[in-house]
């Protein structure tokens, strides 16, 4: 304490900041002159030891905007001082902390107090580690007493905010930034875990229960019931909190991934949290009978306050219904292992309070349409949604039996059917709570199927739904589809744009679209005759409509029966073989005959159908692009599944693997593949679809969503599988398509990048010819005509001025893409084929780029044709092979740049200009991807003789492509992250594997590759950081090992020896050496980087050890305080010297000083980086 | 004007049509074509549907390639578009006139005197400048359409 002769002059000087702080506060609010204001305020928290300041501004400021700003500033500076804060005064500022919140407790201003209480939990949390268990003893008492209720209700609800803002400081994803390692964070977690926060969820009861009696006696308004709603937040708030300490007591900290939530994969799609403390909370939230009395709780309430319309959206109920939905989630070892018996008896007491809040469901969707809030109702199924995810089908149908004559899964049945029926009704584009609702729903089925997808999981065994749940799949099933069709018919004849592609509307169906297949799988034996009965329905409506009635709204209907049927058939491969689905396969065991098994009868009306679209009259009458667009996605769909199926051509060896588990009838699952299969129905159904496919080329004009989908989707994936290939290759179709595309105008009319394509289609095919021979000339047939026509332009005279004719252009441009195309496809079989396809288009390439190096669309195709063919082939070539592409790569390097170099364009407008840079990336991007492709010649090599045997060395051309390729990229450019990042990657990949090549580069492109190197490390994207460091490591180890071998190294670019002491700038090592510690230091990076960091480092400290010296002799000479000089001076000695480091670079090293490194940095950037 | 038509009747295209027709679903982004009787470079295209059953539209952005102005249209995408003939040549640059025109020389060793200097300030001061230090300067003039204009300067160095 000051003396007296000081209080006065004090006390001014407290009352003159409030004033400051005041009337800062009053004119931010006002607008007059912010900027000063927020200066005054941040003055305020950044002084040094403001707290007497703020606490008498909290204690006598009349304005709460003032009270609020000291409150945030002893925040400010306490969690900034606090190592230098005594004991006592850290506990004094707790302690005030609390008690002001709570001794204000009535003061009208809520936010004030609530920033205080979170104040006092910030610092709590602050001091967790270093106040000991007596020293919290006393807050914990005060926040007890106040939430006991013995001061009043407003400091009881005081109380219970601290207590809240301390359970969201302590949980990781919710907590404020403090400046401390992540440890920290978890210890204070792990502590209140285990210690505190069951502590604390009954005190939050405690509170609740005390109020109860009183709420039940009085209206909405009383004061307890603010009280009451806060204590079940805060309940809630301790049950969403990521329990993670209750299997075992320990468990490692996760240092890789803050405030991640990672665990539910199951519930991916829901806002469902699965809540699993662990048995110890046994007694408190099972045995306890809270659930009963929560339940209690809220159906006195509702039965009292029912008639006021405003109550179900009001606080508490909200609360008290968010946290019964949040005891349903329970789950985990808190309940007994006795199979789910004590979890089923509890979930039946929650469902029997939560039934009366959808049942009857069809009263409720009415009292709701005619104005009654829905929020209730949508709890209801947020709560079927958390039972289904943590019950097995059957427990979750067994749960209403005990008290009503039938199951939960015929509620749900019921209750979605209910929703679907207001859905149609309301027809509208806006979301409303049946939409809400309808996703809920779904979810909650797919929780509940996709358990019964997961045989092995629970029950060892192939569950599916009880029997009665599957009627109410099939009932649900019905309805949905029927509503999906009223819906298609109703928007047909809607033009909004956005939702007019199959992408666009599959992708935003998609999710709906794969629950509903779901359902429909959970009754499969219903639900596929169902939707063979709806599809003949409707084709036969259009034929006997045809020409009379317009038949838009069926097509609509087809379209979205289509898209159903197609996910309810077969699932997406991604990439992959897609197998029969399991209910299919487990669920028509007695159809022996394949012509009468449903599936058949299903994909057979369609594939039927499709067919009529090769009719000329058929297809103009009923055939949209969009309808065809659907019949193409489910071909595609399908046909990877179905159609000629591998399963069934390698019987025996699969069957054990794929019976694995459930006993099949051999002979069903073998149905439907065997009727598909190459041997049977297959050829016929390939034929039909190559024949639709040509169709949507050639009757469909400028149609390219349509066109792109079969090349993409629908041939691609046929030509992915070998058994397709051979038929394929031999259908009269296939031939046709060939022979249209190798000599038809018809097929140039296609989008040029779908012609590529369909060129790699084509040349894949290739693969199912029964030689090599074949293949070869296959490819010569397919793709001769496009080089011959190459070829033949180019050595025209007047090519110089028929080229700029548009159409030229565009038979050219499409010419190469289709050679890329077939480039992309080079497998072993057709490579000869392919090579020379490339080789003899080279020469007529250089006429080309020269010809058109004004016409950047065309440069870029050529560039892209050479990228993709080098790619290609590279491997398989011979030395002389090898020699020739090496050497015309360079050429065209080199043409490429003397057009470009220099050159300034016309910038008419703007997006003209960065169309232009975006060209430039482009083609930039394609040169380095050819560099890089040229590389993996010394990586794989399949030829026979070594490529130096015709004097090619690969590192030195790619060293000199690179030079030719710098000097275009500019700064400006490399703000293209990918041209960024592949040229970094190609960069430090040469200088890893070749740094021997740096020596001999010349001065310029040297410096250039210096610069380059500099400006990475400074990227803003770690990885392109990495990869200098990766570089940088590799230079310098080579450096380091050959001077310790007695050679020169990298010479004169590592040292200098005319001038060994002067300047550093151009000695490589010497100058990395001082950024990399400045950005080691000073700088911000990811903490990934520090591994490659250390690596890069060691063998660079080796390369200059009295720099690295005299280095650090400087930072810590540059301390002016004597405890981090002394600090700085023990790091330093330690990185080089702890775990036994010594001078070698080997691995055993590399990793001593990668923890060495980190010791380092976590030691002195605390006090090193100021802010 | 009369001047040029003597001059220049030799041209190897003379007789070539100043546009072509092409599918309009063939057309690419950074290609060309005339939208509302003017060169244009596609910048952006989209395609709609004439109603949801009905066949896809293009929805063309194009920039005119000598003012820069913004022009849009719509087509059938079956159906053909014009795509503008657009020729780029290089000439060297053997002068400047005080009255903004530049003298080119020609492939067959004659001049073309009849083009004025571009209005577009970067690319107008790369002229001037490289011109007055002397460069060997190669300009590129594009010409569509019955328009021409300097669109593109490069300096190729002293000569080696």
């Amino acid at each position: 304490m000051q003396g007296y002769g000081d209080a006065g002059g004090e006390l001014a000087q407290l009352q003159s900041t409030m004033h400051a702080i005041e009337a800062a506060c009053s004119s931010i609010q006002m607008h007059i002159n912010p900027a000063a204001a927020e200066a005054a305020i941040l003055a305020l928290s950044q002084s040094p030891q403001p707290y007497k300041a703020c606490q008498f501004i909290l204690e006598n400021s009349q304005v709460a905007n003032a009270r609020f700003q000291a409150a945030g500033a002893i925040r400010d500076a306490a969690i900034r001082e606090w190592s230098f804060l005594s004991a006592e005064d850290r506990r004094n500022l707790v302690n005030f902390c609390i008690c002001f919140a709570l001794q204000h407790a009535n003061s009208p201003e809520g936010y004030v107090q609530a920033k205080v209480s979170s104040v006092a939990a910030q610092l709590i949390k602050r001091g967790w580690l270093d106040f000991s268990t007596g020293e919290k003893e006393p807050f914990f008492y005060q926040i007890n007493q106040a939430i006991l209720g013995t001061h009043g209700l407003d400091v009881q609800f005081i109380g219970i905010s601290i207590l809240e803002s301390l359970v969201s400081e302590f949980s990781p994803s919710t907590s404020s930034a403090m400046g401390l390692p992540r440890e920290f964070h978890e210890q204070c977690r792990r502590s209140l875990e285990l210690d505190y926060l069951k502590v604390f969820y009954c005190w939050a009861r405690g509170a609740a229960l005390s109020v109860t009696s009183k709420i039940l006696d009085s209206d909405l308004a009383a004061p307890e019931v603010k009280v009451c709603t806060a204590a079940m937040r805060l309940m809630l708030q301790i049950l969403t909190w990521e329990f993670q300490y209750n299997r075992k007591g320990t468990k490692s900290i996760n240092h890789f991934s803050a405030g991640v939530r990672h665990d539910n994969a199951l519930t991916n799609r829901t806002d469902c949290i699965l809540v699993q403390p662990g048995l110890a909370w046994h007694d408190v939230l099972i045995s306890s009978g809270d659930t009963v009395w929560l339940s209690n709780l809220y159906a006195a309430l509702r039965q009292k306050f029912s008639p006021q319309s405003s109550w179900i959206d009001s606080p508490i109920a909200v609360s008290a219904r968010k946290l019964l939905v949040q005891f349903c989630s329970v789950t985990g070892t808190i309940f007994p292992s006795d199979s789910g018996q004590s979890q089923e008896q509890y979930l039946v007491r929650l469902l029997s309070g939560i039934i009366l809040w959808v049942e009857p469901s069809d009263a409720i969707s009415k009292e709701i349409e005619s104005g009654k809030s829905g929020s209730e109702m949508l709890d209801g199924c947020r709560a079927l949604l958390a039972m289904a995810t943590v019950t097995t089908p059957a427990a979750f149908d067994r749960l209403l039996k005990s008290i009503r004559p039938y199951g939960t899964l015929t509620l749900l049945s019921t209750l979605m059917g209910e929703v679907i029926k207001v859905l149609i009704s309301q027809n509208s584009e806006e979301e409303t709570w049946s939409w809400e609702a309808r996703d809920i729903l779904l979810d909650t089925w797919t929780a509940l199927l996709m358990h019964s997808l997961q045989p092995l999981h629970i029950t060892g065994g192939g569950i599916s739904l009880p029997p009665e749940g599957a009627v109410a799949a099939a009932n649900l099933f019905a309805l949905i589809v029927d509503s999906e069709l009223k819906a298609a018919s109703a928007s047909a004849y809607n033009d909004d744009s956005d939702s007019d592609y199959i992408h666009a509307s599959i992708s935003a169906m998609d999710e709906r679209l794969s629950s509903y297949a779901l359902i429909a799988r959970a009754a499969i034996d219903v639900t596929v005759p169902l939707l063979t009965r709806l599809f003949t329905e409707r084709v036969s409506r259009l034929h006997q409509g045809r020409g009379i009635v317009d038949p838009t709204e069926t097509l609509e209907e087809l379209y979205s029966l289509l898209l159903i049927t197609g996910h309810v058939l077969a699932d997406e491969g991604e990439g992959e073989t897609p197998l029969v689905p399991d209910a299919i396969q487990r669920n028509f065991g007695d159809f022996l005959e394949a012509d009468k098994h449903p599936v058949v009868l299903l994909s057979g009306s369609i594939i039927k159908f499709a067919e009529h679209s090769l009719d000329p009259d058929l297809r103009a009458s009923f055939f949209s692009p969009r309808l065809m667009e659907a019949v193409i996605w489910f071909l595609s769909r399908w046909s990877p599944t179905y159609l000629m199926s591998l399963e069934e051509t390698h019987d025996r060896n699969d069957d054990s693997l794929l019976s694995r588990g459930h006993q099949l009838p051999q002979n069903s699952r073998k149905t439907v593949a065997n009727y598909f299969s190459e041997y049977s129905y297959g050829k016929f159904v390939l034929g039909t679809i190559v024949r639709v496919s040509i169709i949507t080329f050639t009757s469909y004009p400028g149609e390219n969503y349509l066109q792109g989908m079969t090349c993409y989707q629908l041939l691609h994936a046929l030509v992915r599988q070998k058994n397709i290939c051979v038929h394929l290759v031999a259908l009269e179709s296939w031939r046709e398509l060939a022979n249209a595309f190798a000599h038809e105008k018809m097929l140039f009319m296609l989008n040029a990048s779908h012609q590529r394509s369909l060129a790699q289609t084509l040349v894949l095919s290739a693969s199912g010819l029964g030689n090599s021979e074949a293949a070869n000339q296959y490819v010569k047939d397919l793709m001769g005509h496009m080089t011959k026509y190459l070829v033949e332009l180019s050595s025209r005279n007047d090519i110089r001025s028929i080229s700029q004719q548009p159409d030229i252009i565009l038979s050219i441009t499409c010419s190469l893409e289709r050679l890329r195309g077939a480039a992309r496809a080079s497998e072993p079989r057709m490579q000869k084929s392919i090579y020379e396809m490339g080789l003899s288009v080279l020469n007529a390439i250089l006429v080309l780029l020269e010809v058109y190096k004004h016409e950047s669309s065309v440069v870029y195709v050529l560039l892209k044709f050479v990228v993709a063919w080098v790619d290609a082939q590279i491997t398989y070539l011979e030395a002389k092979e090898t020699a020739a592409v090496v050497d015309f790569c360079m050429r065209l390097l080199q043409l490429y740049s003397s057009h470009n170099i220099g050159k300034i364009s016309l910038s008419l407008s703007n997006s003209l200009l960065s169309d232009a840079k975006t060209e430039k990336y482009k083609d930039l991007r394609a040169l380095l991807q050819l560099l890089s492709a040229l590389c993996l010649k010394d990586l794989v090599d399949l030829s026979s003789d070594p490529v130096e045997s015709e004097g090619t060395n690969i590192s030195q051309v790619v060293f000199f492509g690179l030079h030719i390729v710098t000097p275009l990229i500019s700064l400006e450019l490399l703000k293209y992250p990918k041209l960024c990042h592949d040229y970094f990657s190609l960069l430090s990949h040469m200088l890893e594997v070749y740094p021997e090549m740096v020596g001999q580069l010349n001065n310029d492109a040297f410096s250039h590759v210096v610069e380059t190197l500099s400006f990475g490390l400074h990227h803003q994207d770690s990885e392109v950081v990495n990869m200098c460091l990766k570089a940088l490591r590799a230079l310098a180890s080579y450096h380091c090992k050959e001077t310790a071998a007695g050679k020169v190294g990298l010479g004169s670019r590592a040292s200098d020896p005319r001038n060994p002491s002067g300047g550093t700038e151009n000695r490589i090592f010497s100058r990395f050496l001082q950024s990399l510690l400045q950005l080691l230091l000073f700088g911000d990076y990811s903490p990934d980087l520090v591994g490659a960091a250390a690596d890069a480092l060691f063998p660079m400290i080796l390369c200059e050890q009295s720099l690295y010296q005299k280095l650090g002799n400087e930072l810590i000479e540059r301390q002016a305080n004597p405890e981090f000089r002394l600090r700085l001076t023990n790091a330093f000695q330690a990185l080089t010297s702890l775990n036994q480091l010594t001078c070698t670079l080997d691995r055993m090293n590399y990793q001593r000083f990668r923890k060495n490194l980190s010791n380092f940095l976590i030691e002195v950037r605390g006090f090193l980086r100021t802010k | 004007m009369s001047d040029e038509e003597n001059h220049f009747e030799s041209k190897g295209d003379a007789g070539a049509s100043k546009t072509y027709p092409q599918q309009a679903g063939t057309v690419r982004k950074n290609g060309y074509i005339v939208i509302k009787n003017r060169p244009c470079k596609v910048v952006e295209v989209s395609t709609s549907k004439t109603g949801k059953h009905g066949h896809a539209k293009c929805h063309f952005v194009g920039i005119d390639i000598f003012n820069g102005k913004k022009l849009e249209d719509i087509v059938p995408s079956s159906h053909n578009c014009d795509i503008p003939h657009v020729n780029r040549t290089d000439y060297q640059l053997i002068d400047i006139s005080e009255d903004g025109f530049v003298s080119l020389l020609t492939e067959n060793g004659n001049t073309k005197d009849d083009l004025r200097l571009p209005t577009d300030d970067n690319l107008l001061s790369q002229i001037k400048d490289g011109f007055a230090e002397g460069k060997d300067l190669v300009v590129s003039v594009m010409s569509a359409m019955g328009e021409e204009q300097i669109c593109a300067v490069k300096d190729i160095g002293p000569k080696n």
